[in-house]
């Protein structure tokens, strides 16, 4: 059985496991913002276009006969080929491409993109809070709000062909991108943010004719599921960072209608003289004026304020705060129970 | 046995001693007159490195025996501006070069053109471009080719040009 070659053998084993969930994210988050400001970098067509170019360069190097083969680094318009030909350096004698070579075709129209992860959204691409970021003025500490609208999702078509002499250049270059693709789907980084690319097919348009220069050409296509980010529409707003509240007053003279003063009942005290009794007392807690009201099977009554006579048969009495009240009665010769009632009336 | 039968058509008026007549005045136009040169790289078939499965030449493993100039009707077709198949890169592709060639001429050099051999032609004295026949010409019973129809006389041959990934001369 043949060694294992040099490249596959793992020299180390990691002693840590990957970042999973919110810590990969929180990881791809940093990834985006490197080496850069707190913002995602812009996402616009041509970065696509130059990151599908390092994507081809870099999964689908080719060594055919000891060498690389090359890449037309660029991808082909109408407008930059003639340019492009005086600066290429695989080129013959006629300035011609010398195969075998690499080249990216890009097609033109450029559609909304299938991309699930956002090609729903909320119309009219409001702005979206991404970041608040603390500030300092020299004085006082603040934030900024970043706001980023929601990408577009794009879908950009590429064909990938190869053109070469020998079949082994062909399997080569086919075997590179059933590996890349084994899964469908293969990402790039581009500005830090991870791009899928989905393989769409190929086609074979070699030139068999029998009296033409043969060569093998093998077209790849593929898409592209990018999204553009325009930093032009990126909103910085300062955030809130002192605040001072005011509160304001109607200082016109409003009219109301005066409040009619409902009449006070005055409450009635009833002093019982049961069991033969001839003295009650009332122990008063605030500042009023008794006035007599009734009484029954009474005679005659004194009346003594925290034990100091007052009068008798009086009909006002005059009661201070924590006044005792005492009144005496002498009876009539009936069976009742003698009574005597107040009405009183506080100061 | 290879058997030799006589030609005596147009017998009346023609046999082989004019037929040799009209070929060397001819060549003599052809060779003394116009000089038309082409230098022939016969493929060595047996020194020539090959892929094992494909039998695809690789780089600079194409061997040949010493080359051989011979004199022939040139005629070179015009480039043409074409994109390499659908991928939007245009380029002026050199035409093929058609190379009429006595039979004669071939006989007394001992040589002979086949499919795959590598011819080159001189465009001017610092460059020479390579093409490789794709058209042998090995069937001359047409009356083309033919001299009034009494014998073929030469070998129409044509060669597409080829790049140096291919083939560099010497």
């Amino acid at each position: 059985m043949a060694l294992p070659k040099k490249g596959p053998v793992k020299p180390t084993l990691p002693l840590n496991h990957p970042k999973t969930l919110l810590p990969r994210r929180e990881q791809i988050k940093d990834m985006i913002t490197k080496d850069g400001t707190y913002l995602p970098k812009s996402l616009l067509h041509a970065d696509l276009d130059r990151g599908f170019l390092d994507f081809v360069k870099e999964k689908f190097k080719i060594v055919s006969e000891g060498k690389n083969i090359p890449v037309v680094d660029i991808l082909i318009t109408t407008q930059n080929w003639s340019q492009f030909v005086e600066t290429w350096d695989f080129q013959n004698i006629d300035k011609n491409l010398e195969p075998p070579f690499l080249t990216v075709i890009r097609n033109p129209e450029v559609k909304y993109g299938n991309n699930p992860a956002v090609m729903y959204n909320i119309p009219n691409r409001r702005m979206y809070y991404y970041m608040e970021v603390p500030t300092w003025d020299g004085n006082r500490m603040g934030a900024d709000i970043y706001k980023i609208p929601q990408p577009v999702p794009i879908d950009i078509k590429y064909t990938v062909a190869i053109v070469c002499n020998r079949m082994r250049e062909v399997n080569t270059l086919n075997q590179r991108v059933m590996e890349t693709f084994a899964s469908r789907q293969a990402y790039q980084t581009i500005n830090g943010h991870y791009i899928p690319i989905i393989n769409d097919g190929f086609a074979d348009e070699s030139v068999m004719e029998l009296e033409k220069r043969k060569y093998y050409i093998q077209k790849y296509d593929f898409t592209m599921m990018g999204f553009l980010i325009d930093e032009d529409q990126f909103e910085v707003t300062p955030a809130i960072s002192r605040t001072f509240q005011i509160i304001e007053v109607d200082q016109r003279n409003i009219k109301r209608k005066q409040k009619k003063q409902q009449p006070v009942e005055l409450e009635t005290i009833t002093l019982s003289y049961p069991n033969s009794g001839s003295s009650a007392e009332y122990y008063f807690e605030y500042t009023c004026n008794l006035f007599f009201e009734n009484s029954t099977n009474i005679k005659e009554y004194s009346v003594y304020i925290n034990d100091q006579y007052y009068g008798d048969n009086v009909d006002t009495i005059q009661i201070n705060t924590n006044d005792m009240l005492k009144i005496d009665i002498t009876t009539n010769l009936s069976l009742e129970v003698p009574s005597i009632s107040f009405s009183q009336k506080l100061l | 046995m290879k058997s030799n039968v006589p030609v005596t058509r147009l017998g009346k008026f023609f046999g082989d001693s004019d037929f040799e007549l009209e070929i060397s005045m001819g060549q003599e136009w052809l060779i003394g007159d116009m000089n038309y040169t082409c230098v022939l790289y016969k493929i060595d078939r047996n020194k020539i490195k090959t892929d094992d499965v494909y039998g695809e030449v690789v780089e600079d493993g194409i061997k040949f025996l010493p080359p051989v100039e011979f004199n022939a009707q040139i005629s070179i077709a015009a480039p043409e501006n074409k994109m390499v198949g659908t991928t939007k890169m245009d380029q002026v592709e050199p035409g093929n070069i058609t190379i009429s060639v006595y039979l004669k001429t071939l006989n007394d050099l001992g040589i002979d053109v086949d499919f795959g051999d590598y011819v080159g032609y001189y465009d001017s004295e610092n460059f020479v471009r390579y093409y490789t026949v794709v058209n042998d010409g090995r069937v001359i019973s047409d009356t083309k080719h033919t001299y009034k129809g009494f014998k073929p006389f030469y070998r129409t041959i044509i060669a597409a040009p080829v790049g140096p990934n291919e083939f560099r001369g010497l």
